[in-house]
């Protein structure tokens, strides 16, 4: 496959060992969101210290796509600022797979960004 | 195969598997040049002009309607009525005849319907305030008749029905079901929209009152599609979309309006793709129904011996090939049907992911998505064992 190819192996290991899967001991906020299209679910929970996510988890199920975004989103979180976080737009997950998401499969990328925002609401 | 030479995508997609006729078929040549003539020599307004082309263009257009008419032994040439397609047919029957029901009235549909089916009804139900019923389905994908016959005694003023289940394959006992409905008193609608690329449909002989399909999926083009009325009924329902041609006269104070079919043919029609409609049932006509039917079958009874062989698939449909039309939706043991369909697409497999408008289906079935494999005249065993060749490999590409 080539590397340009949103399913190629780097992808499709976030899938199946996908990075921060579980659960926080003590998540300061966590945010449920889901695709009503395809029944795919998300939980993310969030640990904040000085403005910064100390700490990342999520769980549930979901394509390839939106596992693989969760898993490549939440690396990327991990350390970042809130403030930082309330800037992320949907255009910046996407260019995480460094490869061109069809527009049938945007909905399953974008799904952890959807959790995230509420989450923020609640910090 | 005879006909797939006949249909130029795949001329320029030689080795496309187009599973995906169900959402749309292909478009022969035939249908293609009809619309491209009219724009080229003929192109004129219909029903208006009084110069030649107009004639032309207006004798072809209702030349179109004895095709149809003939196409589904309709009894009078006034009971077809061009539409934009399926969805706005059963628009327009919901909107005329839910004026009449009240809230002791009841409706009944059945857990296969497509969200076309469904949505109106329920739409028009929060002004009307009438009750909803669906019959359940047996755990093989066909329709509880008994369960249906329970609900048809609550009275029903209206019954709505598909012939062809766009999931499941399943072809209902239309015959039977209009029958039954009739002794209840109902008035019956039937979505053909699954039925009439894949067999012969007489109106006469269903004795059902609305009979509705769109052009794009009988090998017809997009934004045409018909609405079939008994006569007595459609000159009692109210006209749904208002303004030229579906009127007899217009004065400040008040419009009367046309007789059917003009009625029902509010502003300029399609008439290239009205016209196209007509070279899609030329076409149909010419392959013959005993050919259609008979490479369907074997594609039927090809593709469920594929299916049956392939681990971890599920197969939403019936399992028997009686009253089946060739349309699969399955799932994958550990594949999300997003994933399934994205990894077939590059195998050159083109597959439908996700409810396929029937999310009350998929509930019935504890299912979020499905996949979706839907054939047409065009296609070959051979795509059906490319298919299961590329099934069997799902698995390993995703966990490697
Ligand atoms: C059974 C059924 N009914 C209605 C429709 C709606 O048809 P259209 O989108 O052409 O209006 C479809 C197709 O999507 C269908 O499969």
């Amino acid at each position: 496959m080539d590397e340009r190819d949103i399913y190629r192996e780097e992808i499709l290991e976030q899938y199946r060992h996908p990075h921060n899967f579980g659960a926080l001991e003590k998540p300061d906020a966590s945010a449920f969101a889901a695709n009503p299209i395809c029944g795919d679910e998300i939980t993310l929970e969030l640990q904040v210290k000085d403005g910064s996510v100390a700490d990342v988890a999520f769980k549930g199920t979901g394509c390839a796509l939106s596992v693989a975004s969760a898993s490549l989103f939440t690396e990327w979180m991990r350390g970042q600022k809130i403030a930082a976080l309330k800037k992320v737009t949907p255009e910046f997950v996407e260019q995480l797979f460094k490869a061109p998401v069809g527009p049938a499969r945007l909905h399953c990328v974008h799904l952890p960004l959807g959790a995230l925002r509420k989450a923020l609401d609640e910090i | 195969m005879i006909t797939r030479n006949q249909f130029p995508i795949f001329k320029k997609h030689p080795k496309l598997v187009y599973f995906d006729s169900a959402a749309t078929s292909q478009k022969p040549q035939s249908v293609i040049d009809a619309i491209n003539e009219f724009y080229t020599s003929t192109n004129a307004p219909v029903h208006r002009g009084v110069y030649a082309s107009a004639e032309g263009t207006t004798s072809a257009y209702e030349g179109v309607r004895d095709q149809v008419k003939e196409f589904i032994n309709a009894k009078h040439r006034e009971e077809i009525i061009f539409t934009s397609g399926t969805t706005l047919s059963i628009n327009t029957v919901v909107n005329g005849f839910a004026q009449t029901l009240s809230s002791d009235d009841r409706v009944l549909l059945t857990d296969m319907e497509h969200h076309a089916m469904i949505v109106p009804w329920q739409a028009t139900a929060q002004w009307m305030k009438f009750a909803i019923d669906f019959a359940p389905l047996t755990s093989n994908g066909r329709l509880d008749l008994s369960a249906f016959k329970n609900l048809l005694a609550k009275k029903p003023k209206f019954v709505g029905v598909t012939y062809a289940s766009n999931v499941l394959g399943t072809v209902n006992p239309i015959k039977e079901i209009v029958a039954l409905a009739h002794q209840a008193g109902a008035v019956v609608l039937v979505d053909a929209a699954q039925a009439i690329a894949h067999m012969p449909v007489d109106v006469q002989e269903l004795d059902c009152d609305f009979l509705v399909f769109s052009g794009h999926k009988m090998y017809g083009p997009n934004g045409v599609g018909v609405l079939y009325g008994k006569k007595e009924l459609l000159e009692k329902l109210p006209p749904f979309i208002y303004g030229g041609h579906m009127i007899e006269s217009v004065s400040r104070e008040k419009t009367t309006y046309a007789p059917i079919p003009a009625k029902f043919e509010a502003g300029t029609p399609p008439v290239a793709e009205v016209i196209g409609l007509g070279a899609a049932i030329s076409f149909i006509k010419g392959l013959g129904w005993d050919e259609i039917e008979k490479h369907e079958q074997a594609l039927v009874e090809h593709a469920l011996e594929m299916f049956r062989g392939v681990s971890d698939v599920t197969l939403l449909g019936p399992l028997d090939s009686k009253d089946r039309a060739p349309i699969f939706s399955f799932t994958v043991a550990g594949v999300h049907p997003h994933d399934g369909a994205s990894l077939l697409d590059r195998s050159g497999i083109a597959v439908r992911a996700g409810h396929h408008c029937t999310q009350v289906l998929h509930e019935s079935l504890s299912l979020g998505a499905s996949m979706r494999a839907s054939l047409a005249i065009y296609n070959t065993k051979e795509e059906i064992d490319v298919l299961g060749t590329a099934l069997q490999g799902l698995k390993k590409k995703l966990y490697g």
